[in-house]
Parts: structure tokens; sequence; C-alpha cells
């Protein structure tokens, strides 16, 4: 990578996640918006843009969790703090409280988010400190840690320095649960019944408040932020502080609290029928603030909105145009309203992709009529004779119509482009432009070119969550656009979130359009799925689908005889048992059988499968062998069936011990099994062709470390032209070796090209963020220890355990992926390059070439010199042609 | 003028008429069967004969220099190496193909003889070349070199599943 080419190939987003806490404030010096989320985020947004003006990833949860954003500020009567001198260690513009033990409290700077100061506390009990809470009052900060059905403990500290104001107060409660107690301002309140019980933690007096209620409440109540005293129950205001009254009879699922006009406003906001409206009340008189009410439609996309925070510009003509009111939603959206309609919004559901597809791009329609030109011909199977004069026919009809319409083009009364063609979304030349479809956890669907960056459509699905045991949605790609002129067509499998079973979801990738129905709700559980060949009728290929009674079912029904011979396979994570089955298609009828079972769980099954990989389904296998030195061939164990299993468990002698299993899931055999001592997770485990590589934290020289695992059948390969896994296939020839790593790996994904004769590179994603491009040869574990020159392979690298990281092989320079999780990588229409999504906190999309891009002309290749000189040696030829030819008649003559 | 005075002046004329001198003796010492050289001829054939022996037999002379050649270039890749075989291997197969023309020059008792030799010297040297060419490594005679020919595998059966769902 150049100077050059920074940006060229590459774009990022960069996201904090979804909204927690927020505060608008736009009377400040500098408007600003201030903001933590449950990614453990704090930044700072533009209010114009919504862009980010600065931010800071914390810690990983637990200790990252941000409990308490506390803004100096005077729209809140509790917070009566000036704002930090500059250089100074007092006051602070942003308090936040992170963590539960130890809990760290810090002071930031809000124009450039530096971190001012920062003091911490470590609970005796660590348990009961998780739930502990915070209480900002008057410079004081007092940490709440309950002990459920006996008593609160409240200690005092001040809140810029740490130092301890008294000793640790004690409140006798033994009322309080965890289900049914909230903190709202310095009041701790639960409900009891058809009444909240109340405690004023900050007051000396220590009274037990009681306020009756019209009904007992059906959910649990939430603090109104803002208000000292007052909870939300069943979406009514209560208020249990004498000195702070509330307006009566208000409904709504949602509230902020600001100021406009020097007074105090109660804002609520309600979505119904995709309008979402918002209206304000005085807090004094509990009388309509008609300047801030507002009505806007609101995209569905968006799910349900819940606001936030707001706040009003001053000393303007009074009017309430200038209000900004800032909603989260369920989509994990982060929404900005002002002057009645959506300002700018922030897609914060790509803090969490689950899943990504690349998605090829449709053809023009002038390419799609020669591909249906091609594919008739195909279809015709009848006399040799009809056929070469239909398909003369049919070519020169095509061509007419071509030329027809461009004809009608040029004069403009031409057919008017599609969809897709205006949007500019049309396959290149090099299949390297492509829609990329990313799964988030929210249940959102976005549609991003991969070149720009654009989103072009997005989608919600409510009500559709993961699986059990931490296994996502899926995002499967059905039918791609090869198939001129179907549509593309995406299935998203799920689970519902109320009853458990199975949700089937159908796009078009392209446009973002519901296809085929759409939501299709199951009345089974998914227990597994698979996918099928393609059917010959409209090539879709069929889900199939297991359930939890070990049923079969086949979704779309016309693909159920695709199924008959297919295997399948399941993992129980925590007893680390493997079941085979067998799909039978007899009768019009589906089922299956039961053929093989393993557990790998150990004698007293304490071994816990923590990483299963298999091969990708897409992959070729160019070369089948690998040239020794003498010139002979050691041929690669390729089998297509098999699944590498890591099962940990800890032990008394060792600490932690991981177990590697290679298992052929076809016939339940296993092939290979190699066990690590005191080591342990994370595992990043990638598996390839015939090799296998996983990284691991070795607890005993406290270093990652990467092993890789090849395969091999040997000098001569036992059935050259098939393979299957029930007819006893030799066991293969095991090479491994182990390799260090001077950083933590969070992600490992190889390289793929669609034909696979590009080097295999493996990436490597660390914690830092950065994602290392390694080659295969380094990583290869045939790499000699003795390097004698008699033998050598080519390519081979002397053995040396430490793995080279240089700053050349970082693909993505300074552009660090935060919370980097997973890799995705997909073939292009070049053989030698591969499309690579990183996702993370952020998102990262590039390409990169193993080989170098020995099938294109560099980007710097120079067109005009060359032309120049083609035409100077051209007419230079022609002109010394003639003179010669002058000269001859010339001394002919003499 | 003068043609008309002319058979009337006439003071000398000659008379070609040969059938008056037929039967003039020939000169003395003249010998008709002089011309004949019997002994020139046999060494004129004698020459033919060797030269056209040299001729055939140059292939097999060039064989110590190229066995030479084959050593002092090595058994390296590189380009004078392969020049060097290339020029070997070409050569002789350019004289193989170029009989025709040579043996025009070995007409004679001993021609067939000499063709013979002279494509079997060719032949030689095309053998050392591809002597060469397989202690450099560069004929097709182990598996590794139809490595790319050789196509997958196919697969019998198909799988799926991963983890439990429930």
């Amino acid at each position: 990578l150049y100077e050059d080419q920074i940006k060229k190939f590459d774009w990022r987003g960069v996201n904090v996640g979804a909204l927690k806490q927020s505060r608008v404030d736009l009377n400040h010096f500098q408007p600003r918006i201030l903001v933590t989320t449950y990614e453990g985020v704090v930044a700072s947004l533009c209010v114009k843009t919504g862009e980010l003006v600065w931010r800071q990833v914390l810690e990983q949860k637990p200790r990252g969790d941000v409990k308490l954003l506390q803004v100096s500020g005077f729209a809140d009567d509790s917070s009566d703090t000036a704002a930090a001198p500059m250089g100074s260690n007092m006051g602070f513009d942003m308090l936040t409280v992170q963590g539960h033990a130890p809990a760290l409290v810090r002071g930031w700077n809000t124009n450039m988010g530096a971190l001012e100061w920062e003091w911490s506390i470590m609970p005796m009990n660590t348990e009961r400190a998780q739930d502990a809470m915070w209480i900002y009052s008057k410079s004081v900060l007092y940490h709440v840690l309950p002990a459920w059905r006996s008593h609160l403990e409240v200690t005092a500290y001040f809140a810029s320095s740490g130092h301890s104001t008294g000793s640790t107060s004690k409140v006798i409660a033994p009322w309080i649960t965890s289900e049914s107690c909230t903190l709202s301002g310095t009041f701790y309140v639960c409900t009891d019944g058809k009444q909240l019980i109340s405690l004023d933690l900050v007051s000396k007096s220590g009274q037990v408040i009681r306020t009756s209620l019209e009904a007992e409440p059906k959910g649990k109540t939430q603090a109104l932020t803002g208000l000292n005293g007052v909870v939300i129950v069943d979406g009514k205001p209560i208020s249990v502080n004498k000195d702070q009254s509330i307006c009566g009879d208000l409904r709504s699922s949602s509230f902020a609290v600001g100021s406009f006009n020097y007074r105090k406003v109660l804002a609520y906001a309600d979505l119904s029928s995709g309008i979402l409206r918002i209206n304000a009340l005085y807090l004094d008189n509990c009388a309509p603030a008609a300047e801030l009410e507002q009505s806007l439609p609101f995209p569905e996309h968006f799910g349900t909105p819940s606001l936030s925070n707001f706040d009003c510009k001053q000393k303007r003509n009074g009017e309430g145009k200038n209000c900004l009111f800032l909603f989260s939603s369920t989509s994990e959206s982060i929404v900005a309203v002002q002057h009645g309609r959506v300002r700018w919004s922030r897609e914060e559901s790509l803090a969490n992709v689950i899943d990504s597809q690349f998605v090829d791009l449709p053809l023009a329609d002038t390419e799609g009529t020669l591909e249906n030109e091609m594919k008739g011909k195909a279809g015709d199977f009848t006399s040799f004779e009809r056929d070469i004069a239909s398909a003369f026919l049919r070519r020169i009809t095509t061509q007419a119509v071509q030329i027809r319409s461009l004809f009608l083009h040029v004069i403009g009364l031409g057919p008017p482009p599609t969809d897709t063609q205006r949007a500019g979304l049309v396959r290149d030349s090099f299949g390297l432009h492509k829609m990329l479809v990313l799964l988030t956890r929210a249940g959102k669907i976005f549609g991003i070119d991969n070149v720009s960056g654009k989103h072009h459509w997005q989608l919600h699905l409510p009500n559709v969550i993961g699986f059990a045991n931490d296994e996502q949605m899926r995002l499967i790609v059905q039918r791609s656009a090869k198939h001129f002129p179907l549509q593309p067509l995406c299935t998203i499998l799920g689970k519902n979130a109320v009853s458990g079973n199975g949700v089937l979801y159908r796009f078009n990738p392209i446009t973002g359009k519901v296809a085929e129905g759409g939501l299709v709700q199951l009345d089974y559980r998914i227990k597994q799925l698979s996918l099928l060949g393609e059917t010959e009728k409209d090539f879709l290929k069929g889900i199939l689908l297991l359930d939890a009674s070990n049923k079969v079912h086949v979704y779309p029904e016309h693909a159920a005889p695709l199924a008959d011979g297919m295997y399948l396979y399941t993992a129980d994570l925590k007893t680390a048992e493997l079941a085979g089955y067998f799909v039978k298609y007899a009768g019009g009828q589906l089922s299956s059988t039961h053929i093989w079972n393993a557990r790998l769980g150990g004698h007293n099954s304490e071994q816990q499968i923590i990483g299963v990989a298999g091969k990708n389904p897409i992959e070729h296998v160019h070369s089948q062998g690998r040239v020794l030195g003498d010139r002979s061939v050691l041929y690669k164990y390729i089998n297509p069936n098999l699944v590498a299993f890591v099962t940990q468990a800890p032990d008394s002698t060792h600490k932690s011990v991981l177990n590697l299993y290679l298992v052929d899931v076809v016939s339940g055999s296993v092939v290979f099994t190699m066990t690590h001592r005191k080591v342990r997770a994370p595992l990043s485990i990638v598996h390839s062709e015939n090799w296998l590589a996983y990284s691991y934290f070795n607890e005993k020289l406290r270093r990652t470390e990467i092993t890789t695992i090849e395969l091999y059948e040997g000098k001569s390969q036992a059935n050259s032209s098939v393979w299957s896994s029930l007819q006893a296939p030799p066991m293969p020839l095991v090479e491994r070796q182990s390799y260090i790593l001077p950083t933590i790996v969070e992600a490992l994904r190889e390289t793929i090209t669609e034909r696979g004769i590009t080097n295999k590179h493996v990436l490597i994603g660390t914690a830092s963020g950065s994602i290392v491009e390694m080659p295969w040869h380094l990583l290869d574990p045939r790499r000699p220890i003795a390097s004698t020159t008699q033998g050598r392979e080519e390519g081979a690298i002397p053995y040396i355990p430490e793995l080279p990281l240089p700053t050349e092989s970082h693909i993505n320079y300074n552009q660090t992926v935060a919370r980097l999780r997973n890799i995705y990588t997909a073939p292009s229409g070049l053989e030698s390059t591969c499309l690579v999504v990183a996702t993370g906190l952020d998102l990262f999309v590039t390409r990169v070439a193993p080989s170098k891009t020995f099938d294109l002309l560099k980007e710097d290749f120079d067109y005009i010199l060359i032309s120049i000189v083609l035409v100077a040696l051209t007419s230079g030829s022609l002109i010394v042609k003639h003179l010669a030819s002058r000269k001859l008649l010339k001394q002919a003559w003499k | 003028m003068s043609a008309k005075q002319n058979p009337k002046k006439l003071k000398w004329a000659l008379d070609f008429n040969g059938s008056k001198n037929a039967d003039i003796p020939s000169p003395l010492g003249y010998n008709p069967s002089a011309l004949v050289n019997q002994s020139e001829v046999v060494r004129d054939q004698r020459l033919v004969i060797k030269k056209s022996w040299d001729l055939a037999l140059g292939p097999l002379k060039n064989i110590p220099m190229n066995l030479f050649i084959m050593y002092m270039s090595g058994n390296s890749i590189s380009i004078f190496p392969i020049m060097m075989v290339g020029m070997m291997l070409i050569r002789p197969i350019k004289a193989i193909f170029t009989t025709q023309v040579t043996s025009k020059m070995a007409e004679g008792a001993q021609g067939t003889g000499q063709r013979i030799v002279y494509f079997l010297g060719n032949l030689a040297n095309v053998a050392l070349a591809l002597y060469k060419c397989q202690s450099m490594g560069l004929l097709p005679t182990h598996a590794s070199d139809w490595l790319a020919f050789v196509q997958p595998q196919t697969r019998l059966e198909y799988y799926g599943g991963g983890i439990s769902f429930v």
C-alpha cells in the first residue's frame, strides 16, 4: 500500500453504540451533545450533523460499564458546580462513573475529550458491588450499595478528589428487591403492592415516604432523569418528592426534562401509526408549551423511538423551532428531531454486526438480454440444423433490438432505466463493486455500497432475536444476481422473541424491498439449518431446517427432493456431544435418521466446546499437492467434511487444558486430536483447504501463540477422482508447528478467491484494532528447523518462532477498528483480489491482493506515455519509409 | 554503282566449297583420342566422396565441444544456460529438417550411408541436449510437473449443521 492509495480502496465507519445517557446543551459557548452508550463509549456529537467530535472507547465490560453521567450546567438544579478552570484539578466539565470493582470516577474535558483526573474505589464485597448505584448532589458523590431485603449502605465522597466525607451510613430497608426498586435523583423508590416506598438518601431525617397508587404497577418503574424523586409507573409520572410536584393525568412512553424560556419543561413523545408526536408542559403551572409541539412522520426502519434528552436555544424570538430532541430507538439508532423533521440520524446498530454477505450487483439491461440469449441457446437441444438457425435468428433479432434501443435512447424516447441502474447499482467489469449486506444484533439489515460506503437501504425486523447458546441470526443468500431477469434473494433466519419459534424473512438485497411474502412465522423451534443446492426451476437454494424434535423441513417446499442424501450434525456446547443425522426423502416425505454420536467431553463431561470451524463451502483448492525437494508430490488431504472442534476444561494439575478434535461429520470418525496444557481462551480458529490455524493464550509462558496444522495424504492419492467419507479414507499425515504472536488475537480469517489460484493469507485481527495480513508460508508447519540446502522445498523459510508483524502488513494502516470482533472475506470477480470487511465497534471495508494484482494493470500505468511513444514510432517509421523510397528512386536515376 | 561493276571487275575470290577439301589429311602429330582424361575423372570422384563424409561426420565431431559447453554452463536455470541449451537443441533439429538439401551433395555410391550417419549424428546432439535439460530439471518427468493438471476430487456427500440452536 502506497501513500497515494490511502482511502482509495477502503473506508471506515465509526460508531459509538446504542444510546444509554445523553445531554443536549445548545446554550454552551460551544453547542454539544454528550452521550454514553451501552458499548462503553463516551462521545461528543456535532449538533448540526451528528458526526463525532470526539470519542473515547472505555474498557471492556464490566469495567467499562458507565453507571453515571454528570455534566456541569445550569439546567439541573442539583448540580451547582462551576466548570473547571483550564489546567486545574478541581471541578469538571463532565463526570462519569464506570465499573464496579474497581469503580472508576473520571473527569473529562468536553471540548477535546481529554481525561483530566481519575480516582477509583475498591469495594469489600465485589459481588454485591454489581448492584451499586451512584448519586451526585452538591459536589458530593454518593455510593449506594444495596443488600437486598436488608439495608442500604450509603458512602459519600467528594466528587473531584475521591476523599471520603465520613463513615458509611446504613439505612435499614427490609423491603428492597432488585426487581422492584429504582433510584431517582436522591430518592430510592420501591414498589410494594399498590404503594411506593421511598427513602431520601441524602437528607438527615431518613424518613420513609409512602405514596399510594391507583393500581398495582405491571412493569418495572423507571426513573425520570432530570427531576428529583419522580418515577414513571406504567407510563405515568409519579412524584414521591414533596418539593417537586408533577402534573397529573400524563401518560406517554418516554419523557424528558429540559428548559424553555428559562422555565422547566417536561416533554413527552409518542409514536402512533408512523407519526411521532412531541408535546411539552411547563412544570410550574402545567400549562402546555404550545411552541414545542411537533408532529412528523417517523420512518419504520428506526423502530420505536424513546425521547432521551432535549434542549432549546435561548435568546431567539421565543419560538420553539430551535429545540433539538434526541431520541434513541429499539433499532439502536440515534435520531435528532428539529423543526418538525428528522435532522440527522446515526445508525449505531452497526456496532453489533453479526453476519455479513457480499452480494453481486445485477447486470445492466443490455447485458441482461445477451445473457438471456446465451441461456436460451443452451436450453434448446433440438436438432442441430434448427438450433443453428434459431441461434442465428436470435442473434440478429437481439442486435436489431439493441440498435433500435440505442436509436431511441439517442432521441430520448427510450424506456426509463430501472431503479437499480439509476442508483448506479450495476455490476462493473471486474466484480469489485458489490452490495454489502450487514445483519445486526438489533434486527436491522443494511445494504451498503462496498466501494463508497453509502447506505442504500435499511430494514428493521422487530421481535426477532438470535438463537440460544450465543448463536446469532443467519443471513443466507438464496439466489444471486446471475440469473437474469430473476431478482436476487436473501433470507434471514432467527427466533421469535415471544414464542421462541423460528422466523424466516425474505428480501431483495439490491433494493431492500420485501420479496416473496417477507416474514414467515414457523410453528417449530429451529435446532440447525443447512443450505441445499439450486433448483432447476427458479435457481433457488433451498434451506434445510432441523427442528427441536429432530424433524426435517425444507423451505421452499419444492426444493425438498434436493435434501435426499444430506448429512447433518449438531454440537452441544456444554456437554460437548456431537450427533450426526442422515436425511432421506422417500414417498414425498422427509425423515432424518440418527447415525452417529461422539462425546468429546471426557470421562467427567467437564470439557466444553469453545470453537467450531468448518471449511468455507464455496472455496476451491486449485493445487492438489505440494512439491517436495526431490520433485515428488505430497498430496493434500482435502476432506470437505472435516470440522475442527476445540474444547476446554479447567484441570487440577495444569490449570486449563485445551483439546482439538478433527472430526469427519459425515461418518463421525475422529481424524486427529491434539492436547494443549496450560492454555486458555481467547481462541480464534481458521480452517481452510488442508490446513488449520488457531491462536490461544499460553498461561505458562504468558504469551499468545498460534498453532498451524496441515494434513497430507502421502506420496500417492488413494482415489484421485472422488472423495467419499464412507469408503474408509486413509488417515492423514499431520504436520504441526507453533509460533509466537506479539499481540492478542481477536479474529482470524483466511483470504478467498474464486478459483483458488492466489496464495492464501491469514488476516489476523488484533485487540488494538489492526488487521495484519500474514502470508501462509510464514505460518507453514513445514518450515525447516535445520537449514540444509539439500532437499529444500520451494519457498520454505527456516523456522523462527517469533512471527514478524511489519507495519506494511497492516491493511488498515492507522484506521483502527475499535473492539474488533470479526472479519469476513469474499471473492471478487478478479482472481487476485479478495474483499474484506472487519466488524467490531467500527466497520472497515477494503480489499487485499495476496499475490499482488497479477491480472490487472497498475493504477499508475502510464497510458499517455505509451500512446505517445507508439504513435511517434509508427509515424516515424512511415516517414522514414517514404524518405528511403525517395532515396532509392534518386539513386536509380543516377 | 559498285554492285553493278562487281561481276565484271572481280580481282580475287575465295571458294568455301568444302566438298573439295573433305579428304585433307590431318596435321602432323594430331591424335584424336588425346582429349579424354580418364585418370582425372577418377581423382575427382574420390574428392567428392571425401567431402561428403566430412559433412556427414560434422555433427558427431561437434559432440566433444557440446560436452564442454554443457560442463561450463552449469545446472542452474538462468538466461545464459537456457540460451545455450536452446541452441544445442534447436540447431540439430534444424539440421535434421534440412537433410534433403544437404544430401544433394552426397550423390554417389555411399550416399545412403552418409545420410544415415548424418541423421544419427544430429540425433546424438539432440540426445545430449535432452540430457542437459534433464539435469537442469526442465523435462516433465516427475509427478510434480503434472500437478497443475490434477483435477480436484469430486465429493459424494454434503453436510450441514453446526452448534445446536436450542
